[in-house]
């Protein structure tokens, strides 16, 4: 019998290896970025989608829901920052922690939701996200600033919302790690395929997909009041834009749902287009994002990784 | 009965049936296609658009655009089948896949709609003499009227189609059983095609009703509708015509007696509300099927 299980373990470790290098560069280029140039925001974009890209796939990728609410971990992380700073007077990280906790309630809140199958699913967190934002445009005006917002000018600190960033992009990448390759990942892609045969062999469906959903949740809330810190500025249609969504499930789809280094792919190239087309042709900015979106769905429905590991099958097992 | 909430209840389903004529629109899609139309709404601002600029240009009343409006989109959407639906069938994710797809093109057409049509609200210019009819102390603008009117007709119309005619019955044999329809001879592609056309053309039907009776609309105003055309499917049950029409009636009463008694975006978060307790509590909505995970 030939002795193939050398081979399995260079695949096996090969693949956290190169996962491994993979976030070394990620973090020296995103730290290194403030001592070369002034102009932080490009990079800080680029984190966020890549931190909203990846939180979206631990849902998405891994646990197989289509979370078309997504937005409303976002906008209500803004808020909460926003809230809990201007009015009550917190500083600005205890404020980012409450974002965080907020997001995880909101979570837990929509929790029953998780039963639901994909279309209803997608719909009723859509309708969720719609809800909050109504709620939140309900609040008195003296705490949540009512249709015109709130402006945090007092906290401006762009070289700290960068590092804040980074630290939140990095403990997503570490979370996206822990998911993927412990035990939970194996039960979750096994849900993902066949709940019922998944049940059958002992996985706790709803504690496990419950993992993933809060994990899901608390990076885009984080993200909301980090960028509201970055921009000092919170109102109602940025925060609960639908945009957020479709950029987030278009930068993970475009990478690849269900790997890691695919919403970083993703991310990086689609923000970078997406950049150069503001820059040049703004109009035309959402029409391009619809039609990337059904292209890609179309051309490419398992994304560029994906695509790639199909077409190359036998180096699956090093993708990341 | 207190005279507002007389008239919130009138208003509540005249309205509620406009609804339903939007939840029919998704709900035929829906049944055969297994497609949720996410960019329905956006269909419906088009046609409120083409009855726009039809009379601008033409001069042509609404009515007369209604069935011009009905067989040009029900050509495109016969046409979008086969450039876009028909590959997502053999997709790893069928459902997801053409959720995305339509999300895709909802963002694309209204992008679209705004660079042609700029930001700006329009209304269609459109009233009836006398413009009140009374009744008692209940007030109603014969335009919604002539609309109620004028949704009974195509709800009738689409029953006959569906119930009576030999292609009606196909598609609502798809909509029950998919595999056996083929068995039985019945050629899947063509009538899917039709279905999204016939989709397409009620949402267009229904632009034109909605560009009567709203006040104004503009490019981005559509994912109001779908979200609309989402609860009145959900309340009734994904893929039953009968149930979408039940549906509006109830959103349509839940929203406008709420907003007798509570300002407007109250009685908006009423149906969102409306809309996730009933998915929380019967997932299948009154007459659906299967929807648990």
């Amino acid at each position: 019998m030939v002795d193939n299980t050398r081979k399995t373990q260079l695949g096996t470790t090969a693949k956290p290896v190169i996962w491994g290098v993979i976030v070394i560069v990620l973090a020296v280029t995103f730290a290194t970025v403030p001592f070369v140039t002034g102009n932080l925001s490009f990079m800080f974009y680029m984190m966020l989608w890549m931190t909203m890209a990846t939180a979206f796939n631990f849902v998405a990728g891994l646990a197989g829901y289509m979370p078309f609410g997504y937005v409303a971990f976002y906008g209500v992380g803004a808020y909460a920052t926003g809230i809990l700073y201007k009015t009550a007077g917190l500083p600005i990280v205890v404020s980012l922690i409450g974002a965080g906790a907020a997001g995880i309630a909101v979570a837990l809140i929509m929790a029953p939701t998780l039963r639901l199958r994909g279309v209803y699913f997608g719909i009723v967190s859509l309708a969720i996200a719609l809800a909050a934002k109504l709620i939140i445009s309900l609040l008195p005006p003296k705490i949540a600033g009512g249709s015109m917002g709130l402006i945090l000018s007092s906290a401006n600190n762009p070289k700290a919302a960068y590092y804040t960033m980074f630290i939140v992009l990095m403990l997503a990448l570490a979370t996206g790690t822990w998911l993927f390759f412990s035990r939970t990942g194996t039960a979750l892609r096994a849900m993902r395929d066949d709940r019922e045969a998944a049940e059958v062999v002992g996985v706790n469906v709803v504690r496990t997909r419950l993992k993933a959903w809060v994990a899901a949740a608390v990076f885009p809330a984080f993200a909301g009041g980090i960028e509201a810190w970055y921009t000092n500025a919170i109102d109602l249609e940025s925060s609960f834009n639908l945009l957020v969504t479709a950029k987030s499930i278009v930068y993970a789809m475009a990478g690849g749902l269900g790997y890691l280094i695919g919403p970083i792919v993703g991310s990086s190239l689609l923000y970078g287009v997406d950049h150069l087309i503001w820059q040049k042709f703004p109009t035309l900015n959402l029409l391009l994002l619809g039609i990337v979106i059904v292209a890609l769905i179309l051309a490419m429905p398992r994304g560029i990784v994906g695509a790639f590991a199909q077409r190359f099958s036998r180096l699956r097992k090093y993708i990341p | 009965m207190n005279e507002l909430l007389l008239q919130g209840l009138i208003n509540g389903i005249i309205l509620g049936m406009i609804y339903a004529l939007i939840g029919l629109g998704l709900n035929v899609v829906f049944g055969v296609l297994r497609v949720v139309n996410f960019a329905h709404g956006e269909f419906i601002i088009l046609g409120s658009y083409a009855a726009y600029f039809l009379q601008r240009l033409l001069g042509l009343s609404p009515f007369l655009a209604m069935p011009l409006i009905f067989a040009s989109f029900g050509v495109l959407g016969y046409l979008m089948y086969f450039v876009l639906i028909r590959r997502l069938a053999k997709s790893d994710d069928p459902e997801h896949s053409s959720l995305l797809v339509m999300f895709g093109v909802s963002i694309a057409l209204g992008a679209l709609m705004l660079l042609f049509f700029e930001a700006d609200s329009r209304s269609l210019a459109y009233s009836f003499d006398p413009p009140f009819l009374m009744f008692g102390s209940v007030i109603i603008p014969t335009t919604k009227l002539v609309a109620l009117g004028v949704v009974l007709a195509i709800t009738a119309v689409l029953a006959f189609f569906l119930y009576r005619t030999l292609p009606g019955k196909a598609l609502r044999a798809i909509t029950m059983n998919r595999d056996a329809v083929q068995i039985v001879g019945v050629d899947l592609e063509q009538l899917s095609a039709m279905t999204l056309g016939l989709g397409l053309g009620l949402a267009g039907v229904t632009g034109v009703l909605v560009a009567m009776i709203f006040p104004a609309f503009s490019p981005f105003i559509g994912q109001d509708y779908t979200l609309i055309g989402f609860i009145v499917i959900v309340l009734g049950g994904l893929g039953h015509p009968v149930g979408a029409i039940v549906g509006g009636i109830i959103f349509g009463l839940t929203e406008q007696t709420a907003q007798v008694y509570m300002n407007g975006s109250i009685a908006s978060l009423m149906g969102f509300l409306l809309l996730i307790g009933v998915i929380l509590v019967r997932p299948t909505g009154i007459f659906g099927r299967e929807a648990m995970k």
